[in-house]
């Protein structure tokens, strides 16, 4: 099939989607997917991703399309370079077939915080897809496009992959360049892929990964290579950390798991209870670090070089704080005021220092239990299947709980992903594997032998 | 601890950050339900002396210290609200005050 007939089907696609009202997308157009075909079509059709369509969270830059993150203060804005992550794909091969929705500026779990619109769960439209790149994760779900790239701070791949019941993937910290990624939290932030199998997810993070001068965050280790799926588990030992299967774990989620948990013994793991115990101030840490490292990184939307202006009457003060107040939604606004409140003078140590320290321990409770001889946990994703759009809008710290599993190991810099398990009342649940730094191919490989024995799309209870 | 109405406002001017008076009260309520959420790591303890983790390489990689054009497929004039004469244009300053 040539890049030409591919980007006709995707088109179809988008068109068919859009028209439904999922609201996935933030731009795309014929003309740029016929652009990408023809050069994917002249290329010499040995790229390992030669005519794959890949959606892109629209906080990654492109120089063809524009890149808003969801807010209207990049409204327009059209990058002057191509992220690192993108250059790579295009190399081998892969179309770039549109910007995907998100929340603002990445800060969310539902992708009701964008501010061209939320975007619906591709099984039922009164729910959400999860957050903040629920818009990369619908596309996939739907069947627009096999693979996307997403990115995670504290959860915002594994979260809206488990809602929508595709595989997504996060890295350990530097595997990955974040040249061009819009920064929200830079301790924190990785780009991470969606596919609709481990395999395809794999492919698309092997070609992203390995160093890049222009990212000094990167490590100095080579580009991943997909894995076999190993026949049997035998000799490998799975932590159940306790602390992840609280009491009032939603039946259908539970189920889920207890499925999996079944299989991974029968192919011959070993599987063991383990403990994070700190685990639990996970979400609280987060909140701390991310808002600060966030209320930093978007001091330079002020309207002075580009993105629109907001019209202020009077001097240069005037005019940053009218264009960041008016082009900043609410959920941005709030973080920027917590980051700003818990980095100020007298504050400091009370909140950021205490978080840091917060973040060590948590840190320290997963190589803890890695050194016991631990070869990778097993996790539910998400405490519920995908909630209701505006359950969770009031309070914003309702809403910050959703990421209660999937913020630990982003603390931690540790690979993790979101596996589909089967379904609960017709809506996806999903499993977490979190593997030791730098240790992805263990967590594919296991994550491939447990998606070949297991129905997703069957009914866990 | 509680954040008043008054911290949102001088926090909101450190941040460069226009809030309007009626926003005031929804604003400073979701603070204090966030601030108060994320006191529970005071259940810690006292955790000076503890340890810090950082993210990343151990050590900052350097790179030769020689200038690299950027590769920028439209100038900053493009982009720039307003842009004369190879400067970003804005509004003059004014008198400097101590948010």
């Amino acid at each position: 099939m040539s890049a030409r007939a591919v980007a006709l089907e995707v088109e179809g696609r988008l068109a068919e989607l859009s028209a439904r009202g999922l609201n996935a997308t933030l731009s795309w157009s014929l003309a740029a997917l016929e652009a990408e075909a023809a050069r994917v079509d002249a290329m010499p059709g040995t790229g390992a991703l030669h005519g794959m369509p890949v959606a892109l969270k629209d906080n990654i830059v492109t120089t063809e399309l524009p890149t808003t993150c969801g807010s209207r203060i990049l409204e327009g804005y059209v990058s002057p370079f191509n992220a690192t992550a993108v250059n790579r794909l295009r190399a081998a091969g892969a179309l770039i077939a549109c910007k995907a929705n998100l929340d603002e500026f990445a800060m969310g779990s539902s992708t009701e915080h964008s501010a061209y619109g939320r975007v619906r769960h591709p099984l039922d439209p009164e729910r959400v897809p999860g957050g903040s790149s629920g818009g990369s994760a619908a596309l996939v779900a739907a069947g627009a496009v096999p693979a996307a790239l997403g990115s995670e701070t504290g959860g915002s791949v594994r979260q809206p992959a488990s809602f929508c019941g595709v595989v997504g993937v996060k890295s350990s910290y530097g595997r990955v360049s974040r040249y061009g990624l819009v920064a929200f939290g830079s301790s924190l932030d990785c780009i991470s892929t969606f596919g609709r199998s481990v395999a395809e997810a794999e492919r698309v993070l092997a070609v992203i990964s390995g160093p890049d001068p222009r990212d000094a965050t990167t490590l100095d280790r080579p580009p991943l290579l997909p894995v076999p799926a190993p026949a049997s588990l035998a000799g490998l030992t799975i932590g159940l950390p306790t602390e992840y299967f609280p009491a009032d774990l939603d039946p259908g989620v539970k189920a889920g798991c207890d499925r999996a948990i079944a299989l991974l013994r029968e192919l011959g793991a070993r599987v063991v209870a383990v403990s994070l115990p700190h685990s639990r101030y996970a979400v609280p840490t987060y909140y701390i670090i991310a808002p600060a490292e966030a209320a930093a990184n978007l001091a330079r939307f002020d309207g002075a070089r580009y993105g629109p202006r907001f019209p202020a009457d009077g001097d240069l003060r005037a005019l940053y704080r009218a264009t960041r107040g008016k082009g900043f939604g609410p959920e941005v606004r709030r973080r920027i005021l917590i980051g700003t409140y818990v980095l100020s003078a007298g504050y400091y140590s009370a909140y950021y220092g205490r978080a840091q320290a917060a973040r060590a321990r948590i840190v320290e409770d997963f190589r803890r239990v890695f050194a016991s001889g631990v070869d990778l946990l097993f996790t539910p994703t998400t405490p519920t299947t995908a909630f209701k759009a505006g359950e969770k809008t009031a309070d914003p710290v309702a809403m910050y709980l959703a990421d209660i599993f999937v913020c630990p190991a982003s603390l931690a810099g540790l690979p993790a992903m979101s596996l589909p398990l089967g379904r609960s009342g017709g809506l996806p649940v999903g499993g977490q594997l979190i593997a030791p730094g730098f240790e992805e191919a263990r967590m594919l490989a296991v994550a491939k032998t447990l998606e070949a024995q297991l129905d997703a799309l069957a009914e866990v209870r | 601890m509680s954040v008043t109405a008054k911290e949102v406002q001088h926090v909101a001017a450190l941040a460069e950050l226009a809030v309007e008076d009626a926003e005031l009260p929804a604003l400073t309520e979701q603070l204090n339900r966030i601030v108060g959420f994320v006191a529970q790591l005071t259940e810690l303890g006292d955790l000076e002396g503890a340890g810090r983790y950082v993210a990343g390489p151990e050590a900052t990689p350097l790179r030769p210290d020689v200038v690299a054009p950027a590769d920028l497929v439209r100038p900053p004039a493009e982009l720039a609200p307003e842009f004369i004469d190879g400067f970003f244009v804005v509004p003059k300053l004014g008198a400097l005050e101590e948010p």
